[in-house]
């Protein structure tokens, strides 16, 4: 096996053969960064029944990850501000190559890939600058840097390729931060969120921007249907005395905003950590990790509430939503648990 | 007065609650006195500043001194009444990391804008315009000396200590008219359980003592190639050092009522406090020196360790599980 793998890894570095397919590795369904109980950080694996595919060490805290979407390939972000990102081989957990954020900027930890896997986007802090801008990376030619362009806002955080195959939404969060000073936020009595759309040469197509009772609400992540509603979660920098939704939906067709009382201030804690929406866009998931809560909600309705402590992790199977927790759980859409002795980190993505 | 005033609330107040920490006692105790002297001296100083605005007036600034230690010793307490209506950045703009006190200051002197005689219409300029870190400019930066207009100036300086006052009364009414009593009686909209309500204090506690190390130090030590000295807090009065020391004492105090007077925990706030003082550095200028530099990045990190120390020792016993995700922020 390992005589296999070096060969195939040989076979890659020489760029000479097709890499392997989603469908030729068949699992992993997920992969998760996570904490190991001896306090390493690692990026995972995960099938569809709960169980670890892989486990790779990674030099500092993960975050989230982006599939590749034709070749078993992931990038897995460093945690903010950090500056690596590695690039998986998802049938083995083996890395084949590195990004590093050019000297001023930083990763925030969100990723997406152009339809034919030919580009990456990262979300980026220009941090002198105080301004947030998208890197785009040529995979097919090792992921070299071909250079970045605005974000539309400060501080965005996760970002997401929408279905026409030709734009990306981006959550700018609002918030500035400066590797100096760590993860203190440096701007909250001035933070504009904003909800912005771009072409994949970085003309700005639209963006939308919450009234200002919602301003220092900071959209920080997207999940995406098939029809192109966005789903936006957000996290609430007031006090939280005061009540407002938390989770949002932008049509852009119909240019509308529907905003979700149920997923409020006051039920979650000020505090979305992630969110999913099944493939039709009918259902969506969120979840807040301070309240310890899953909600899933059919249209703007609340279908469902399970408290479950430190849960994050979300993604949309297409028989119902997958989640993992800070203490280790899976949990199958069918309530199914799998305990592993791995802190899983906010996201769970699905490949 | 301060520490005889917790000792006899402690003695008086309710059994410490299920999960460890009497909230009531750290209401009453620690709090309702910190507001309440920031509310007196902020109406001291604009009392003050009614007769006396020019900046080389030493009462004007001896009472811009002791109102602004006031609010750094409250300045950790960044939930309730203080985020209402965007009150406490209305004190403290701070870090202003787009220079823009001193832009807001120019429009308003250049426009002579008549805000400046009437309370509810200066409440609605700039928020950087307003507040110590604003008056600081006007009293302190010779590129805001009366020159010329010593009136305009003057009804500006008047006008900031007015609001001053007004936002510090309005934060210590809620906190005595409900809110304190809305945090001790958990089992409301805001605090469900009393684990909630010490979850509030706690975060409070960790985030003051993060924001000293890596606001207060972090900007001005920048990095080593690059340091930036002139981003110390309040460099122009001389008070950088000075407000990590009202803050860690202040810290200190809110510890020990979380902590059940923790020997370690005390310990721990000693020993950075003594570094601190011994650091003969007001303005951290030694940021851009080797061995200053060295020094002060001592200091930063026992305010590190401290933190650590908190979240080990101090968190679970309030039923605060170290969540892996509750805790990240992103």
């Amino acid at each position: 096996m390992a005589n296999r793998r070096s060969f195939i890894a040989g076979m890659f570095a020489a760029g000479a053969l097709p890499r392997a397919t989603w469908a030729q590795v068949g699992s992993p369904a997920f992969l998760s960064a996570g904490m190991a109980p001896d306090g390493t950080f690692v990026l995972c694996g995960l099938s569809r029944d709960g169980q670890i595919t892989f486990q790779r060490s990674l030099p500092a805290r993960g975050h989230a990850a982006a599939a590749h979407p034709v070749r078993a390939e992931a990038v897995a972000f460093a945690r903010r501000p950090g500056t690596f990102a590695i690039v998986l081989d998802c049938a083995t957990g083996t890395q084949t190559a590195q990004l590093d954020a050019p000297y001023g900027r930083h990763f925030y930890g969100h990723g997406a890939f152009s339809p034919d896997g030919d580009l990456l986007f990262t979300t980026e802090n220009d941090f002198d600058a105080g301004r947030g801008v998208i890197g785009v990376w040529d995979v097919s030619d090792g992921y070299r840097r071909l250079g970045e362009v605005g974000s539309g806002g400060v501080g965005p955080h996760d970002i997401k390729l929408m279905p026409d195959g030709a734009s990306l939404v981006i959550a700018n969060g609002g918030i500035e931060t400066h590797p100096e000073t760590g993860r203190t936020k440096l701007n909250i009595p001035t933070m504009r969120p904003n909800l912005s759309y771009i072409d994949f040469d970085g003309q700005l197509l639209d963006q939308i921007e919450l009234d200002p009772a919602h301003r220092k609400n900071s959209i920080r992540h997207l999940a995406v249907s098939a029809q192109g509603s966005v789903v936006f979660a957000m996290q609430w920098q007031g006090d939280l005395t005061e009540d407002l939704p938390l989770l949002g939906v932008h049509n852009s067709t119909a240019g509308t905003v529907d905003l979700v009382g149920d997923a409020s201030v006051q039920t979650m804690n000020g505090y979305l950590g992630s969110v999913a929406v099944s493939r039709n866009g009918a259902q969506i998931a969120t979840t807040s990790p301070r309240s310890g809560t899953l909600q899933i909600f059919e249209g703007p309705t609340l279908r469902s509430e399970t408290r479950l402590r430190d849960i994050c992790g979300v993604a949309a199977t297409d028989t119902g939503f997958y989640a993992t927790t800070g203490t280790g759980l899976a949990v199958a859409p069918s309530g199914q648990r799998v305990a592993h002795p791995v802190a899983w980190d906010n996201h769970l993505v699905p490949i | 007065m301060r520490h005889l005033l917790s000792a006899i609330v402690i003695a008086l107040s309710s059994p410490a609650g299920a999960d460890g920490a009497d909230i009531r006692a750290i209401v009453v105790g620690h709090i309702l006195p910190g507001y309440q002297i920031l509310a007196t001296e902020a109406a001291d100083l604009a009392a003050t500043a009614a007769s006396e605005c020019a900046p080389n007036s030493p009462d004007l600034i001896a009472d811009f001194n002791t109102a602004f230690d006031a609010w750094v010793s409250v300045s950790h307490l960044r939930f309730g009444p203080s985020e209402q209506q965007d009150r406490a950045f209305a004190l403290a703009f701070w870090p202003d990391t787009r220079g823009s006190i001193p832009k807001a200051l120019a429009t308003l002197l250049g426009d002579q804008d008549p805000a400046v005689s009437d309370p509810d219409a200066f409440a609605e300029v700039s928020i950087a315009a307003r507040g110590f870190y604003a008056l600081e400019f006007l009293l302190f930066d010779p590129q805001f000396a009366p020159g010329d207009n010593p009136e305009y100036h003057c009804a500006l300086v008047q006008a900031i200590t007015g609001d001053i006052a007004l936002i510090s009364a309005a934060i210590h009414d809620d906190w005595r008219g409900g809110y304190g009593d809305v945090m001790s009686d958990a089992g409301n909209d805001t605090y469900r359980t009393p684990t909630e309500a010490a979850q509030q204090l706690f975060t409070a506690l960790s985030t003051g003592l993060e924001f000293t190390a890596n606001a207060r130090i972090g900007r001005p030590l920048g990095t080593f190639d690059r340091p930036r000295p002139n981003r110390a807090e309040a460099r122009r009065s001389g008070r950088s050092l000075s407000h990590v020391i009202l803050s860690l004492t202040a810290t200190k105090d809110l510890s020990a009522l979380m902590s059940a007077d923790s020997a370690a925990v005390a310990e721990a706030f000693d020993t950075a406090l003594q570094r601190a003082e011994a650091l003969d550095d007001p303005i951290f200028a030694g940021a851009a020196d080797p061995q200053g530099r060295l020094r002060i990045e001592v200091l930063q990190q026992e305010i590190n360790d401290i933190r650590q120390l908190l979240a080990e020792s101090v968190g679970p016993s309030l039923g605060i599980a170290a969540g892996f995700n509750s805790l990240d922020g992103d």
